[in-house]
């Protein structure tokens, strides 16, 4: 990074002490930022690096108050400065920036979901070190790539236990493309309400819930505000004090009226309410409350019993006759809790949750963690940060390739995943060391099926550039084969811990041996074949497969392998490759 | 080839695994110490007992696992002439003052062999929790995830140099995806899962490779991956190479899972039901030398339509349970052998308008048979319609911490997971005096 100007650091200076002193309001903040430009960022940094913890407060809550929320490229340097003052005044050192080969690696497996192939690791390493990293994140975000990871990351996420729902998935991959705001997903997901058209899957994160109220309630509050109320349910939390078994009952009223008809459509009765038992043992009507205790005003009309018989008689027979007449409603719990959550400005909880999963997935561990746990009890590692990035993320119209933008371009982001020094390594949370992260399932899947094709038949980035439209074509067919090659890999989840059936699969499989293996001129194994000495074989393999030149070591141990066996038959080629592929670097995003 | 060790061990115990054609030397050497610090408290903890190995793999536990949650009103608490009682008969059985549902004749005459516990109330009548709080005996904490009772007993009862796997789980068709979880304990002692038929998957050689070929390669990818392994230290980079290192016992004990290997008349014994052949497969297990086998029975959800399900379900349970416990006896195995019927919950007194009866947490039975277990006794008691518990309520921490006792595992024994002490059954957990021998 440039050093900014001495006297734009001094400028910096003033203003905050001037914040500080409460001499100066927002507006001469703006307009100092203003005046500061671009350099302004950069001059931030370097303040807090030296040691103004309480400017960087006042920097927050300022940004969270007001609209003076950085601009685009500057979100990305407060983050850094955020994490880097917090380590400072903690005495740890971060890890160096990771190399540019690792770099690409995993800001193409995060951004478009698999490995880079040889060609995009030759246009990478041409580029100009400066602005490598933003050219190659600004490269991956147009390609289609992105919004298939973007849809597949969604989907893990809202829909865990159905990994291969068509209509949902459809819905995502619409709603990603056309770039739509993070809350207008909430609310097309929570009204559930198209019968038909591209956006009717977006009903499946309610309809595939509709049976388990406690589920629909729970998965709702976990998954979209991450909060987990459940302990809530049967009595007040035991051990966070933020929630009661009024939070509980307070989401499940808005879900309470949900039912699904015969014909599949999620409908909502037009009156009925929830009632609990306390555990003091009193009898109460759950009112609609939000997380943050706001309460809404139930505005349903009261219907005498003549029309309370006619409602039974219509719902009796949506739930058994596909050709029933449809049930409207005045008033909608389901719309009141989307409203409710919308309206939250003050803990921003739908914001915050997608932050905090959006951070989790890019940097292996959230700012709240876990990240159904946002609670006083459970302090974020960065709670001022949070709360920015949140506000941000209103701001800005809950865009999240912004947030995902911003986060790729942080150092912190970027760092090694290799800690070399002798002082013990740092936590997690202090993002001071990159995290080796497990594939997702279709990451692995896409990987294996990029990494074991020649490295020629993938196009050059010029040309991706050039015919989009094949490109297109290309990366779709290979969304599809991943469908069939992810079944037999495991979505990570907490500790997760890798199977020995995976170990077997790779082991012992037909698809692995006579697929991936399969030596044809066009697959990696066929390239092998024609390469002229081991050496040359150590260089294709390590860079298809692993997007990064081989260790002397590696090689060596190639040139070993062959000299037992100089005439390099197919076997012995298959055999490295599948060492390669089925070893730990391979399987990690590092 | 020394890497014919079954279960993956500790890598910090592991012995260099090296090729038979020797190509790698004594480079091969096991990806050492590549499991996570975490995990290493937890087994360097233990490791003053990896001397005692003596008594290890010589105990077992059978989970017969009524999925779905069974009734107890037709199995083993049944309530005939009241109105929650259901169209069928309890019968007495071959000890005297015992009685038990008409649906478990064969059962009723192996009584000597079983305690029943009729005064369970594990509150959560949801299938996932409910099951989740019955396999690990408690719910998980925010951060921290529990072992079940499978990882546990596998952890505790499992040797180390052992050739067979330690935690085997057999599918059903409607079981739904429910693996069981190692928790804490980590991919050692996660179950192997057995998800399409009754062999476990890819545990064959290929025909394109021979044995040779398929060690060297296997030796490759351990020295290919040694450098990241060391850089990476994590519990799910170490969990990678273990699954690796456990490929070779599992492909070498794969004969286990092949009931063809038994006689016609032991085959006919058991019957052609999957049931009935998985419980065959379990007992080849045990007998191996596998420590913890579950056997899924499904579906006993009965919403609608209870007592027909019953009828059916049953049957099988009977029919197959009774073998098993007459097969394991004869064998001299049932001494050593824990046999669990047990579920996620009961279900409710009350009959619904379906026939059916719905999911029901508060008083409902399971039984214990064989190892450490007093036989011929039932513990505990519900009310007259069967609603609630009116003696010797026992929690799903207590139904834990008795089924450790039974095999001669310390329910309060502690591990470390990081700084935290966590008991192998809950605090407060109290075992089930009355039903262990």
């Amino acid at each position: 990074m440039q050093l900014p100007a001495s006297n734009t650091v001094a400028a910096v200076q003033t203003t905050f002490l001037a914040l500080r002193q409460g001499h100066w309001t927002l507006d001469d903040l703006h307009t100092q930022a203003q005046t500061l430009g671009r350099d302004w960022r950069h001059s931030v940094t370097s303040v807090l690096l030296t040691g103004c913890v309480c400017c960087f407060v006042m920097l927050t809550n300022a940004a969270a108050a007001t609209a003076a929320l950085p601009q685009d490229d500057s979100l990305a340097v407060l983050i850094d400065s955020a994490i880097d003052q917090q380590n400072a005044s903690n005495g740890i050192t971060a890890a160096p920036q990771a190399d540019p080969e690792t770099l690409l690696r995993r800001t193409t497996l995060d951004l478009a979901g698999r490995i880079p192939t040889a060609k995009e690791r030759d246009w990478y390493l041409a580029l100009p070190e400066q602005t490598r990293q933003s050219q190659l994140v600004d490269r991956l975000m147009q390609l289609p790539d992105f919004d298939f990871h973007l849809r597949n990351s969604l989907d893990e996420l809202l829909l865990p236990d159905r990994p291969n729902d068509g209509e949902f998935r459809e819905y995502l991959l619409t709603a990603v493309r056309e770039r739509r705001p993070w809350s207008r997903m909430f609310r097309e997901m929570l009204l559930a309400a198209p019968a038909e058209g591209p956006d009717k899957g977006a009903a499946q994160f309610v309809k595939t819930r509709v049976r388990e109220l406690d589920d629909l309630t729970n998965d709702t509050a976990v998954l979209f505000f991450g909060v987990n109320i459940s302990c809530a349910k049967c009595h007040d939390h035991p051990l966070v004090a933020d929630w009661k078994q009024d939070h509980y009952y307070g989401m499940q009223a808005f879900f309470h009226r949900t039912f699904s008809s015969k014909k599949n459509l999620v409908l909502e009765k037009p009156y009925g309410g929830v009632k609990f038992r306390t555990t003091g043992g009193e009898d109460r009507d759950a009112d609609l409350m939000f997380l943050t205790g706001t309460v809404v005003p139930d505005a349903t009309p009261s219907f005498s019993d003549d029309e309370k018989k006619a409602v039974e008689e219509q719902i009796r027979r949506l739930e058994r006759e596909d050709e029933a007449p449809t049930l409207t409603v005045s008033f909608s719990p389901r719309q009141a809790l989307i409203d409710a959550a919308l309206a939250d400005q003050q803990q921003q909880y739908l914001a915050r949750n997608i932050v905090n999963r959006t951070w989790a997935r890019l940097l292996g561990t959230g700012i709240v963690d876990p990240p159904d746990q946002m609670h006083s009890g459970n302090p974020a590692s960065h709670p001022e940060l949070l709360k920015t990035l949140g506000a941000d993320l209103v701001q800005h119209e809950y865009d999240l390739r912004r947030l995902i933008r911003s986060l790729v371009l942080t150092r912190a982001y970027g760092r090694s995943s290799v800690w070399t020094s002798d002082l013990p390594a740092p936590a997690t949370q202090t993002f001071a060391l990159a995290i080796a992260r497990p594939l997702t399932p279709r990451q692995l899947a896409t990987s294996l099926l990029v990494a074991t094709r020649s490295p020629d038949s993938w196009p050059a980035v010029a040309d991706t550039a050039a015919q989009p439209e094949q490109w297109l074509q290309k990366r779709t067919d290979l969304e599809n084969q991943a469908n069939g090659w992810m079944r037999e890999f495991e979505q990570p989840s907490r500790d997760f811990q890798i199977a020995v059936d995976e170990a077997l699969f790779f082991s012992n499989s037909d698809r692995v041996q006579n697929d991936l293996l399969r030596d044809g001129g066009d697959r990696l194994v066929g390239t092998l074949k024609v390469a002229e000495s081991s050496r040359q074989i150590a260089v294709l393999l390590w860079q298809t497969v692993c997007s990064r030149t081989p260790t002397a070591d590696e090689t060596q141990a190639v040139v070993d392998w062959f000299s037992r066996a100089p005439e390099r038959r197919v076997n012995d080629l298959q055999s490295l490759a599948w060492a390669v592929l089925a070893g730990t670097e391979f399987r990690f995003n590092h | 080839m020394s890497g014919k060790r079954l279960i993956s061990v500790p890598t910090e115990f592991a012995p260099a695994s090296l090729s038979r054609r020797g190509f790698l030397g004594g480079a091969a050497v096991g990806v050492g110490g590549a499991l996570a610090a975490d995990m290493r408290a937890v087994n360097g903890l233990r490791a003053e007992e990896i001397a005692g190995e003596l008594r290890r793999g010589e105990k077992h536990v059978i989970l017969l696992w009524l999925a779905g949650g069974a009734s107890q009103l037709e199995t083993w608490d049944p309530k005939p002439g009241v109105k929650t009682g259901g169209p069928f008969a309890a019968i007495p059985t071959n000890v005297s003052g015992i009685e038990v549902s008409e649906l478990l004749p064969k059962l009723a005459q192996r009584m000597q062999m079983t305690a029943v516990i009729r005064s369970l109330n594990t509150k959560i009548a949801d299938h996932g929790r409910g099951a989740d709080l019955v396999e690990r005996g408690r719910l998980d904490d925010p951060g921290l995830r529990y072992p079940d009772l499978g990882a546990v007993v596998a952890k505790e009862l499992g040797r180390l140099e052992s050739t067979v796997p330690d935690y085997v789980s057999l599918y059903t068709s409607t079981e739904g995806r429910r693996k069981g979880t190692s928790g804490f304990l980590g991919a050692r002692y996660a179950p192997l899962f057995l998800a399409e038929n009754m062999s476990p998957p890819n545990s064959a050689l290929h025909e394109k490779l021979t044995a040779v070929e398929h060690q060297d390669r296997a030796a490759l990818r351990d020295l290919l991956s040694k450098r990241f392994s060391a850089e990476h230290r994590s519990s799910t980079v170490g969990s990678q190479n273990s699954a690796y290192q456990r490929v070779q016992g599992m492909m070498a004990s794969a004969g286990l899972f092949n009931i063809e290997q038994e006689s016609a008349e032991v085959r006919a014994r058991y019957g052609p039901t999957q049931f009935g052949e998985q419980c065959l497969i379990a007992r080849r297990l045990v007998e191996a030398g596998v420590p913890f086998v579950k056997v899924a029975r499904a579906w006993w959800d009965s919403h609608g339509q209870n007592f027909e399900t019953h009828l059916e379900l049953c049957a099988d349970l009977d029919h197959c349970m009774s073998v098993l416990l007459d097969d394991l006896q004869e064998r001299g195995l049932l001494e050593k052998t824990l046999v669990i019927t047990l579920g996620e919950f009961g279900r409710t007194p009350g009959i619904n308008a379906s026939l059916g009866r719905d999911h029901f947490a508060s008083a409902w039975s399971c039984s214990l048979s064989g190892m450490g277990v007093r036989g011929g006794v039932v513990h505990g008691a519900t009310d007259r319609e069967g609603h609630t518990v009116v003696d010797g309520e026992a929690s799903a921490a207590d139904l834990f911490a008795t089924i450790l006792q039974a095999v001669g595992i310390d329910p309060a024994h502690e591990y470390m997971v990081g700084s935290r002490p966590t008991p192998l059954a809950d605090f407060g957990a109290k075992p089930i005096r009355s039903v262990l021998a």
